[in-house]
């Protein structure tokens, strides 16, 4: 018979404040196989764990339950006390009665106080049942992957490339550089986006430790922290890249237009193309959706041979290109090419993308001169579709009256609810700027709330209302076309009281930050969920922000959730820290709660195999008979196959069927029409 | 309400004038732009409390939007009672009983002031009391005061003093008090 010892924390007031320790520490003393119960105000304190180990000690107690907070940050910390005061750490149960009571539970003591005591009768039932178990360790592959090329994905890639680490940094577009390489000068110090931003780009694109696989999108992900087997497919980009110089004579000659990405849509960029002036790689590549086989030279296939003089017919762009990368003659794969990589960790960059104008009906869409603040960015950087110069997209003519909207699509039950956190600061930074230049120019920028929490901004919202940025604050109600290419912006004034009208030449809507398209599939392959927002959910808001409920895997960055430049670059550094833990350990802890078979009893069925989420699974041949077998690095210990095995051969270690059953049993009893009641 | 009525309750922008908020500042409400219309001023003004339609909040707002033409049909402006409270609380140190000491001055330049102001300004010119009882003498020499207070009344030296000041302001310009040193009741006329 065991000898289980089961302390009562009251965390403060956090559970004291709502149940009744002592009456469930006096219940604890009854239950089967309990030698002692104790209470103490903080369990985890130095104090309160050495009430346990004095008790292993003594010999008082071979099997210990905490009844206190979540296992998921304490657990690691109560196993420590058992190993120390001499047990196998195994033989230790949790019971949850903070989050899963005394918090949820707070007004109702008697019953928050009930509950308690059926939490705690459960983990003595389970730690009865305990078995010793020991844990192993695996050897990690010191090498990581960044999914994503933007500021966050670049700073965290340099960072691990810099502490020794082989990198692999995964871009879905043909140059990093992501949002960051498209706004014009930055928020809160105005330097020129693309003068800060491209010596990092050139150093992640040069540096030794990194190999840069742009125009890449992972296809899948296996294997858990320290050996992450991923495949990666390289996009057909249709151009040698080995031999393309980026000199662009191919662009030149190209006819086919198509709307420029980066711009916003706001030229045509050709079907052969280098996504931007600064971009890293600076190579061409081929929209084969968008090419029109000039020459009907179709890839593939073999030149026609001029009549008169001989000569092969080329297209264009082979014509133009002097060093051969462009031949249209070879047969590329259309799917271009798979790689497979081993990491250690990864770190998921993948930023945001901002809504399109088109769902706001209200707010005249229709007309191109109401525009995206992403889209007044390129129209104000050097290398948009007006060269920097201020003109509305309608007819090139310099706007006289400019009207901001901010929250569009932002704090919208319709849209996102969530505050996008980075428009109020640009909104000012684009004003701020078009008024430098041009202070004859009216600026309106139209709020519910200026957020502008951020070291130096207020100062910066301060100068912004000294330069004459008219702030109104009120949602805009509409904006109608009128004649003239004009448009006009009704609004309520807050601060006056009254309805306010205007006509503006160019409006500009804040739009809101979403998710980058493709992240929910992403965090399917990679085993993560996203929140009910599409961003990337941290493991712990607080505590593990950069961390992710899979071990092993980090996010930075936008993908995250809404962030600015210093924000993302932060919390990029600190995903490459801890990412670079594992690496630096060479090996990690795989807790020895995992699945195993019993080989005597499966059966052959093979049910289990694609119900495992880690595909940690197989079937091997045993005796002429296919039997499943576990794969002890992969599997995550989820119990799906345990559960769902009809013959009974599956244990999940730690959680077995007796186990559960008599937690199970412990919950239950008293409830319902049985004999129990 | 009809809906003419209710149009002409919108306030255009469009028809404001982008440089109103410079001419305030120059006259006298340098700090205008510091405003962030957080209200505190507002909370401390009696006119808030009397009803006044426009009190130093909405009266800093409305110039910092170019409504020139919206604050001089409205005689709010006049019921300030310099008490400069807002001045004491303002966390940004706009100095609103400034804004509105200049939004006078505007208001002085285009004769939109009401004719209380007016008569005022006239005994203000003519006694040096903006308000000032000519019938008291006899009740103050009950109470065993001096017949005239000793002010400008009772020292014309000073009145003289006082007319010359004032007639080197606007107020003399617009003709609001007279030009020159003539006498006092035959030329003021408004
Ligand atoms: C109009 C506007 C103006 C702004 N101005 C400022 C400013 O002045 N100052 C400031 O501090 N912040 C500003 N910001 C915010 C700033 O853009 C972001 O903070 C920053 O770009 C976030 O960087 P990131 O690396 O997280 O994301 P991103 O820049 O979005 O980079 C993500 C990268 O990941 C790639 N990617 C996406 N999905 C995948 C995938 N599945 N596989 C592979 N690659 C993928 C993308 O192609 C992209 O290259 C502004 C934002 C907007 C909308
Ligand atoms: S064949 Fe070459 S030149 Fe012609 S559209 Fe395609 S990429 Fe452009
Ligand atoms: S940052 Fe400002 S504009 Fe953007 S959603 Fe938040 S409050 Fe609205
Ligand atoms: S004047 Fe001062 S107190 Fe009044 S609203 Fe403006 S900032 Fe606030
Ligand atoms: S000085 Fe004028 S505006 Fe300021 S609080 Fe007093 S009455 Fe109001």
């Amino acid at each position: 018979m065991s000898r289980i010892g089961v302390y009562v924390c009251h965390c403060g007031e956090n559970i004291a404040g709502a149940v009744d320790v002592e009456e469930v520490r006096k219940y604890a003393e009854t239950l089967p196989g309990v030698v002692v119960a104790r209470d103490y105000l903080f369990m985890c304190s130095d104090p309160g764990q050495e009430l346990i180990k004095q008790d292993i000690r003594d010999g008082l107690v071979d099997r210990v339950v905490v009844a206190a907070c979540t296992p998921r940050t304490h657990e690691p910390i109560f196993r420590k006390a058992v190993e120390n005061g001499g047990l196998n750490k195994y033989f230790f149960e949790m019971a949850n009665i903070r989050d899963q009571d005394s918090w949820p539970h707070w007004h109702d003591r008697e019953g928050a106080t009930a509950k308690a005591k059926k939490l705690v009768a459960s983990a003595v039932a389970k730690v009865a049942l305990l078995e010793p178990l020991e844990d192993r360790y695996v050897d990690v592959t010191r090498s990581s992957l960044v999914i994503g090329g933007g500021v966050a994905g670049m700073f965290a890639a340099l960072d691990l490339a810099n502490m020794g680490y082989k990198v692999y940094l995964v871009e879905k577009n043909p140059s990093i550089g992501g949002n960051m390489a498209k706004l014009d000068k930055t928020f809160p110090t105005n330097d020129c986006s693309a003068c800060i931003l491209t010596p990092i780009m050139v150093q992640v694109g040069t540096h030794p430790n990194i190999e840069l696989l742009t125009y890449s999108e992972v296809e899948s992900v296996e294997g858990s922290i320290g050996n992450f087997k991923v495949k990666v497919r390289k996009k057909q980009t249709y151009v040698d890249w080995d031999r393309c110089t980026g000199c662009g004579d191919c662009v030149e000659a190209c006819p086919a237009r198509v709307p420029n990405e980066f711009n916003e849509g706001m030229d045509k960029r050709k079907a052969i193309y280098i996504e931007f002036p600064q971009a890293v790689p600076k190579r061409a590549v081929l929209d084969i959706e968008h090419c029109i086989n000039c020459a009907k030279r179709a890839i593939g296939t073999e030149p026609r041979i001029h009549s008169k003089t001989g000569e092969p017919i080329l297209a264009p762009c082979e014509k133009a290109c002097k060093t051969g990368a462009c031949d249209r003659s070879k047969p590329y794969n259309p799917d271009g090419e798979i790689m497979e990589l081993s990491v250690g960790t990864i770190i998921v960059a993948t930023g945001y993308k901002v809504m399109d104008k088109t769902p706001f009906k209200e707010y005249s869409p229709q007309s191109p001169n109401v525009i995206t603040a992403m889209q007044l960015e390129r129209i104000l950087s050097a290398t948009g579709p007006t060269e920097g110069e201020l003109r509305r997209p309608s007819d090139g003519e310099k706007p006289r009256t400019i009207v901001f909207i901010s929250c569009v699509g932002s704090r919208d039950k319709n849209h996102h609810t969530y505050c996008s956190k980075v428009c109020c600061m640009y909104m000012l930074k684009e004003a701020r700027l078009i008024k430098e230049k041009y202070p004859n120019i009216n600026i309106y920028i139209f709020f519910i709330d200026v957020r502008t929490a951020g070291k130096d901004f207020e100062e910066y919202y301060n100068y912004c209302r000294g330069l004459g940025i008219k702030m109104i604050r009120g949602r805009v109600g509409a904006v109608d076309e009128l004649a003239g290419d004009r448009l006009r912006v009704r609004a309520y004034d807050v601060d006056l009281g009254v309805p306010v009208e205007l006509e503006a030449d160019l409006v500009v809507l804040a739009t809101a930050i979403e998710p980058a398209p493709g992240l929910e599939e992403l965090g399917r392959k990679l085993g993560i969920t996203c929140g009910s927002e599409g961003f990337m959910k941290e493991l712990h808001t607080k505590l593990y922000p950069v961390e992710t409920p899979v071990k092993g895997i980090y996010i930075a960055g936008c993908a995250q959730g809404p962030k600015d430049i210093p924000e993302s670059v932060s919390q990029a550094r600190a995903a490459s820290s801890a990412a670079a833990v594992p690496l630096a350990m060479g090996r990690v802890l795989v807790e020895p709660l995992i699945s195993e078979v019993d080989q005597e009893k499966c059966s052959g069925c093979g049910i289990c195999v694609p119900l495992c989420p880690y595909l940690a699974i197989s079937m091997v041949e045993y005796r002429e008979k296919p039997l499943s077998r576990i794969n002890e690095a992969l599997c995550a210990g989820c119990g799906v196959c345990a559960a769902a095995c009809p013959s009974g051969a599956i244990t999940l270690h730690g959680y077995t069927s007796a186990q559960i059953h008599a937690q199970i049993e412990a919950l239950t009893a008293g409830i319902g029409g049985g004999a129990n009641v | 309400m009809s809906s003419a009525q209710a149009a002409s309750l919108v306030i255009n922008l469009t028809d404001s004038e982008p440089g109103f908020a410079d001419e305030i500042k120059e006259l006298g409400g340098e700090e205008l732009l510091e405003c962030i219309q957080c209200a505190k001023c507002a909370a401390a003004c009696p006119m808030v409390l009397a009803g006044f339609s426009f009190f130093n909040k909405r009266i800093i707002q409305a110039i910092l939007l170019g409504l020139r033409e919206v604050l001089l049909d409205d005689s709010s402006i006049w019921a300030c009672q310099s008490c400069n409270r807002c001045t004491e609380v303002c966390p940004r140190e706009v100095n609103p009983f400034e804004i509105i000491q200049a939004m006078r001055r505007v208001a002085v330049r285009e004769f939109a002031l009401p004719t209380m102001s007016i008569e005022g300004l006239k005994s203000l010119y003519d006694t040096g009391h903006a308000v000032y009882l000519a019938g008291a003498g006899n009740t103050r020499a009950k109470v065993g005061l001096p017949e005239k207070p000793p002010s400008t009344v009772a020292y014309p030296e000073a009145l003289k003093e006082l007319q010359a000041i004032m007639r080197k302001t606007a107020l003399a310009d617009l003709g609001i008090i007279p030009m020159n040193g003539f006498g006092v009741a035959d030329t003021c006329e408004v």
